[in-house]
């Protein structure tokens, strides 16, 4: 689950990287590409490693500080079921995890907390707790912990938004969260094993299945309305991570010691700092060691890849961004999309502009080489990703000649295309303001449109703050022709919550009955068999690729840095539990 | 004067009710809610955001909600942070006292230098001295405080390790022992450093010109001709007299700190009130925003009232019935 921040910072602060620039001696001009990942069956996400290679003997007693990167204090919210920011997820992930692992393609393992298996017609899941895992205060996590978190999950009285449809496939959930039903039928507990039963098989249910508990001895006395605001989430919570909070200094940092007791054996650190810091000093402080671990941003990149004490690990994010074409709008009563607008009905026109782009250069020019041009709508970082798909390449003459042959050409001879009836065409671009490439990024590719001669401006002439943006979005505004956005896709491939008809947030409201037939066989029993899911995303990657309702733009890495002395981190491990493995070499400084 | 403080006290409850209503509307009026972060959320259902938004009742008309929040406020319950999930006074108040001692320290900083600064340059103008100071006051002026800040930090947090880089305390140091204490104004004194060395302009420049004004006024030459020595003549006459628009600044100044240093705040990531503001707004999360405004507006009115206050109180010739 990721949600995308937004720039909060004054612009001012742009000033920063300036002067990080002034203070690091800036002398080694390597190329990040020499640097070559050990993992390369995947070859777009390899130009970082993924995992510290200081190979020494942790030293007893080690301590780590760890750098929360943001410009605002963490709200606090120490609970999966109830935070809302990525600070305090970060939080979390150090006293806390899920009951499965993931593997690499986000699919669950049995090497976690806890085991599953799925009953012949996939419609049972259940969960086998192993012995060991206890929660911190020695109390053993059991399958009613677990189905105490869908208890609060599906509660009138919950008021965050992680009650999703994988949840509502449970037999009795629906009845439970519509408040007529006490409990939820369709699980089943029998000290440490849970059992699901689901309405329909869903393959998603591998990779989207909620296995975080709640520690219900512990907190069911506190009324669920009152949870999120209470002690025992905000001050003392209790988890079953490899760490114990031990101190909170609200905002600002959390003190953590070992817990012993932990499932997968003790862990390597004796104790941790995590401390809130600014994007501006971020790199300054993993250079004079006052932090070990902290995400560096694309601005800070080049000071970050300078420094000696630190190694950089990167991944390609979950997220891609795109250029969306507005067909249509939203049916609330129906709860449908609806195709009405045939300004871009012409495929041509939309293959064309997105011929007319180069994100080649976006990637290596504006972005550093941290964003590369996306071949699809699904992550390279899954193997539902198609790789026979490749991105559209900047060919600005055969994106003339679409367009001649679909009828756009310049008929009053202002060096501009009109409509295939000889009307003024014009396209209204909308985009989203926040950081320092925002603006000249919209402006290059406004520029590259004028080029093969289409007419494009941003929409009122300038950008727009996140907030007015979607506003825009899913009220259809009509001024909106075209619009960048960007989605951070969840662990699950299926892309029905973004690209189905009824999907509200399928802004550009596109819809197509052979998209509509491929959906629904990806999340069919089928597709449990993981070679016929595979083959159906692929086949609806190359519908999208040639209809184009949207043109892909970017996919990105995200980087960490790590100081040297720190071993054992491995910035692919999604889940909790590569806190454990993390041990320091060295004293600090 | 009893009956002043009590009148200005009554004047600001419409004065309030007015900013309520205003801030209200304005946060209504601003494109998205606390929940259209989560637009963006693939896996949120967006009938589940419908459900919240209506538990909420944030698709009522605003006049609905304002009155529900108004009956609330007045009896102090400003409502639940959405970004928080805590009521919105416990959020401030968590921010609260770290901007109270900032804005103190700051204060103190800034008194502590302008005033002997002040006193000199008025004392000797027009000498290298004054030249100097008036020199620096400008420079203060003119410089950006973002800029400032940051080279500070760089050069006294970073370069020399003088100063902690930033937070409001070690965690690693248990609340009510003295190492706290001392911890606690250590991760002041940068932050309010900053912001004393360039807000000190002003007071300066005041005082500058009032004792310079003061120095050829009649009672001064008096005072002279009386042969009453030069320093009393300055500790004595120019000074209290050139004391009184800086006294009457007084409460203008803490409403301006407390409304929060938004910039200081952020570089030194210094957890208070300006900072929060800042995200509750660019979150929407509007329960926190108009506390705050009300708050600080508040406070701008308590501020006026204690200038008038402190005036009258140093200045036998101003009255106040």
């Amino acid at each position: 689950m990721k949600i995308k921040s937004y720039s909060k910072v004054l612009s001012a602060l742009a000033i920063s990287s300036l002067l990080l620039a002034a203070c690091s001696n800036d002398t080694e001009k390597s190329s990040t590409k020499e640097k070559k990942g050990k993992d390369v069956e995947q070859v777009d996400t390899s130009l970082f490693p993924t995992k510290t290679t200081n190979q020494g003997e942790p030293i007893d007693g080690g301590h780590l500080t760890y750098g929360l990167v943001s410009d605002t204090p963490f709200e606090g919210i120490l609970n999966k079921v109830f935070y809302q920011g990525d600070p305090d997820n970060q939080v979390i992930t150090f006293f806390d995890e899920d009951l499965l692992d993931t593997d690499e393609n986000y699919v669950f393992t049995n090497d976690g907390a806890a085991s599953y298996e799925i009953s012949d017609d996939n419609k049972t899941v259940t969960l086998t707790i192993k012995d060991n895992v206890n929660w911190q205060d020695g109390k053993p996590v059991t399958g009613a912990d677990l189905e105490y978190a869908y208890l609060v999950l599906g509660s009138k009285d919950y008021k965050g938004v992680r009650y999703d449809e994988q949840m509502a496939l449970i037999e009795g959930m629906e009845e439970y969260h519509a408040g007529k039903a006490d409990s939820i039928s369709g699980i089943k507990v029998d000290g440490k094993k849970i059992t699901f039963t689901f309405k329909k098989a869903n393959p998603s249910v591998t990779t989207g299945l909620w296995t975080y508990p709640l520690h219900k001895e512990y907190l069911s006395d506190v009324p669920i309305a009152k949870l999120e605001s209470s002690d025992k989430i905000r001050k003392n919570p209790i988890g079953y991570g490899p760490f114990k909070v031990k101190k909170i200094v609200q905002g600002e940092a959390v003190e953590f010691e070992a817990f012993e007791g932990y499932h997968r054996g003790a862990p390597k650190l004796d104790s941790v700092t995590l401390k809130v810091v600014n994007p501006s000093v971020a790199v300054k402080s993993l250079e004079n060691g006052d932090i070990d671990v902290a995400s560096i941003s694309a601005d800070q990149f080049d000071q970050a890849k300078a420094l000696d004490n630190v190694e950089i690990l990167g991944k390609v994010d979950l997220a891609y961004t795109y250029i969306g074409f507005k067909f249509g709008h939203y049916d609330e009563k129906k709860a449908e999309n609806v195709m009405d607008n045939p300004k871009f009905e012409d495929k041509r026109l939309r293959q064309a502009m997105a011929y007319a782009i180069n994100n080649e250069e976006v990637g290596e020019k504006m972005y550093k080489g941290l964003r590369f041009p996306a071949n699809s709508v699904i992550t390279p970082n899954f193997k539902y990703n198609n790789k026979d798909v490749k991105p559209y390449e900047y060919d600005p003459e055969k994106a003339k000649k679409l367009l001649d042959e679909a009828g756009y050409v310049d008929t009053n001879k202002d060096g501009l295309r009109e409509d295939p009836d000889g009307k003024e065409f014009k396209i209204n671009f909308a985009s989203m303001s926040g950081g320092d490439i925002a603006e000249p990024l919209t402006n290059y590719y406004i520029q590259q449109w004028q080029e093969v001669g289409l007419d494009v401006q941003m929409l009122d002439g300038r950008l727009h703050e996140f907030n007015s943006f979607y506003d825009l979005l899913k009220k259809d505004n009509e001024e909106v022709d075209i619009y960048q956005a960007a989605w951070g896709v969840a662990s699950d491939p299926d892309p029905s919550g973004l690209w189905s008809r009824s999907a509200a947030f399928n802004y550009t409201r596109w819809v197509n009955d052979k998209n509509d037939e491929l959906l629904a066989k990806g999340i069919s029993e089928e597709a449990f068999d993981d070679q016929y899911r595979i083959d159906t995303y692929n086949e609806w990657q190359e519908l999208i690729h040639e209809e184009v309702p949207i043109i892909p733009t970017l996919f990105r890495y995200t980087t960490t840095g790590v100081n040297k002395r720190v071993s054992g981190y491995d910035y692919l491990a999604e889940r909790q539990y590569k806190w454990f493995n993390v041990g320091v070499t060295e004293e600090a400084k | 004067m009893w009956k002043f403080i009590l009148r200005r006290f009554l004047v600001m409850i419409p004065q309030l009710f007015l900013l309520s209503i205003i801030v209200f509307m304005m946060a209504k009026a601003m494109p998205g809610d606390a929940l259209s972060g989560q637009e963006i959320n693939p896996r949120a259902n967006p009938a589940e955001l419908e459900r919240i938004r209506e538990d909420l009742g944030l698709n009522d008309p605003w006049y609905q909600q304002y009155i529900r929040w108004a009956s609330n406020a007045v009896q102090g319950d400003f409502g639940i942070s959405y970004t928080h999930k805590t009521p919105v006074m416990d959020v401030i108040e968590d921010r609260l006292w770290n901007t109270v001692f900032l804005a103190l320290v700051t204060l103190i900083f800034t008194y502590m230098l302008a005033i002997p600064l002040g006193i000199l340059s008025g004392r000797y103008n027009d000498t290298w001295v004054d030249k100097t100071v008036t020199g620096y006051s400008y420079i203060g002026f003119g410089t950006p405080i973002f800029i400032f800040a940051l080279i500070m930090l760089f050069v006294f947090g970073f370069a020399l390790d003088w100063f902690p880089s930033g937070g409001s305390v070690d965690s690693k140091v248990d609340e009510g022992t003295f190492a706290y204490v001392v911890s606690k104004i250590n991760h002041l004194i940068l932050p309010a450093l900053s912001t004393a060395l360039i807000a000190t302009t002003s007071t300066i420049q005041y005082l500058r010109n009032e004792i310079i004004d003061n120095k050829i006024k009649d009672f001064v030459r008096t005072a002279r001709s009386k042969g009453v020595p030069e320093s009393n003549v300055y500790s004595r006459h120019i000074l209290r007299n050139s004391f009184l628009p800086i006294a009457a600044f007084l409460g203008y100044e803490i409403t301006g700190l407390i409304g929060g240093a938004v910039i200081i705040e952020t570089i030194f990531s210094y957890p208070g009130l300006g900072q929060l503001f800042l995200s509750s707004v660019s979150l929407r999360d509007f329960s926190v925003v108009t506390a705050i405004v009300m708050m600080t507006g508040f406070a701008t009115l308590l501020g006026t009232l204690l200038s008038d206050i402190i005036l009258s109180a140093v200045d036998p010739r101003i009255r106040i019935e």
